[in-house]
């Protein structure tokens, strides 16, 4: 949800959803969530602003972004946190006093029959979610004794990757190989390398 | 006859007993152990058998006892009088047990002292990034898409996608040559 400190701005956007009819705000509206529940490839502001234009509202480029950005937020992350349209509702009357009853009716109905949807979407995404390695640290081990073999003599390949996430977060995965899975591992790595050389 | 069908039995009784302590297999217990190979024995002394076997198992599987080892071990055991000891064809049961067994109990034990997540499988692909850009970056050429499966022993695997570009995988390239040579150095003088 937008913070607190930035209240101001947040009350101006809330202004200028509110000054827009119920009918254009449930189009942007639609439009933010078809979005989200991954049925259209992006936000075309381009297309929002031709409907606000065809309706006769005059709102500058920059506020209409605003709102944009600020609905995407507010139902991307009432997707993730799961909540209902009444939740959402509370959420927003939380974040400024600015709202008309008329728009907040608009956004509960919405999200009431979209918001499922939008979650499941995201969850549905987060399984897809490709990383990128950032750094990759390694150790070779030697696996010398334990509880149930006095003498493993074991050697083994660790390594740690650390990875960043669509998100942006990154996190760290370890595992173990043996000396035989790491060899195996090292050449599919060369045969990858090579196929991306003659690609 | 007797002889042969005595030795299968003890054979049975100790790839039972592998079974159930080393390669996790829940459906060997000691009473079906016993109503299979030993149905005519009394609970008292199966109990007895079984365990001695057992505790000989663990004794030779925890030392990881090599060839001259287990001669040694199995020969004192056989010297010995009493309810310790060990006749001629459980020694050589035993024994046949080992050579045949050695190896996959060993890994079955290096397994369980193994806590990360290890490797089960790994693929991947080659994709042309035909259009850029992802996260604003002009992105052409091509993209590998490496998917690891990783799993605790006992546990569901996890399954953990990367794409790299040619760059990040020469550099991953450079320090799996440099794991490689560290291995070489200790392998090789061991």
């Amino acid at each position: 949800m937008p913070a607190a400190e930035e209240s101001y701005g947040i009350n101006k956007v809330v202004d200028n959803i509110c000054r827009i009819s119920p009918d254009l705000l449930a189009d942007v509206c639609q439009h933010v969530l078809t979005y989200l529940q991954g049925q259209k490839r992006g936000v075309d502001s381009a297309e929002i602003s031709d409907r606000f234009q065809r309706a006769e509202v005059r709102l500058d480029h920059e506020a209409l972004q605003d709102m944009i950005r600020f609905l995407l937020l507010t139902f991307r992350s009432a997707g993730k946190s799961n909540i209902s349209g009444d939740e959402l509702v509370s959420k927003l009357e939380e974040g400024s006093t600015k709202w008309t009853k008329a728009s907040l009716q608009v956004l509960h109905k919405l999200w009431s029959e979209y918001g499922v949807s939008v979650h499941t979407q995201q969850e549905a995404q987060a399984m897809l979610s490709i990383g990128q390695l950032v750094d990759m640290q390694w150790k070779l081990g030697m696996a010398v004794s334990s509880d149930t073999c006095r003498s493993l003599n074991s050697p083994f390949v660790c390594l740690l990757l650390k990875i960043v996430e669509p998100s942006g977060q990154i996190c760290q995965r370890s595992f173990e190989m043996t000396i035989p899975q790491f060899q195996n591992f090292y050449k599919q790595f060369k045969e990858m390398a090579a196929v991306m050389e003659t690609v | 006859m007797a002889e042969v069908d005595a030795t299968k039995s003890l054979s049975s009784l100790l790839n039972g007993i592998a079974q159930k302590v080393y390669y996790n297999n829940s459906e060997i217990t000691e009473e079906l152990l016993k109503s299979e190979l030993y149905p005519e024995m009394s609970p008292d002394e199966f109990t007895a058998l079984h365990d001695k076997m057992k505790g000989l198992l663990k004794s030779i599987a925890t030392a990881d006892m090599d060839h001259a080892q287990l001669e040694a071990f199995l020969t004192a055991k056989t010297k010995k009088q009493g309810g310790g000891g060990l006749s001629a064809e459980q020694a050589a049961a035993l024994s046949r047990f080992w050579k045949s067994q050695r190896v996959r109990v060993k890994e079955s034990l290096v397994a369980h002292s193994r806590w990360e997540p290890s490797l089960r499988g790994l693929s991947w692909r080659v994709d042309l990034q035909a259009a850029a850009s992802r996260r604003g970056t002009a992105h052409s050429g091509p993209v590998a898409l490496v998917e690891l499966e990783l799993g605790r022993t006992g546990q569901d695997s996890e399954f953990v996608c990367l794409e790299f570009d040619e760059t990040k995988v020469n550099q991953v390239l450079k320090k799996m040559a440099d794991i490689q040579e560290s291995i070489d150095r200790i392998v090789h003088s061991t």
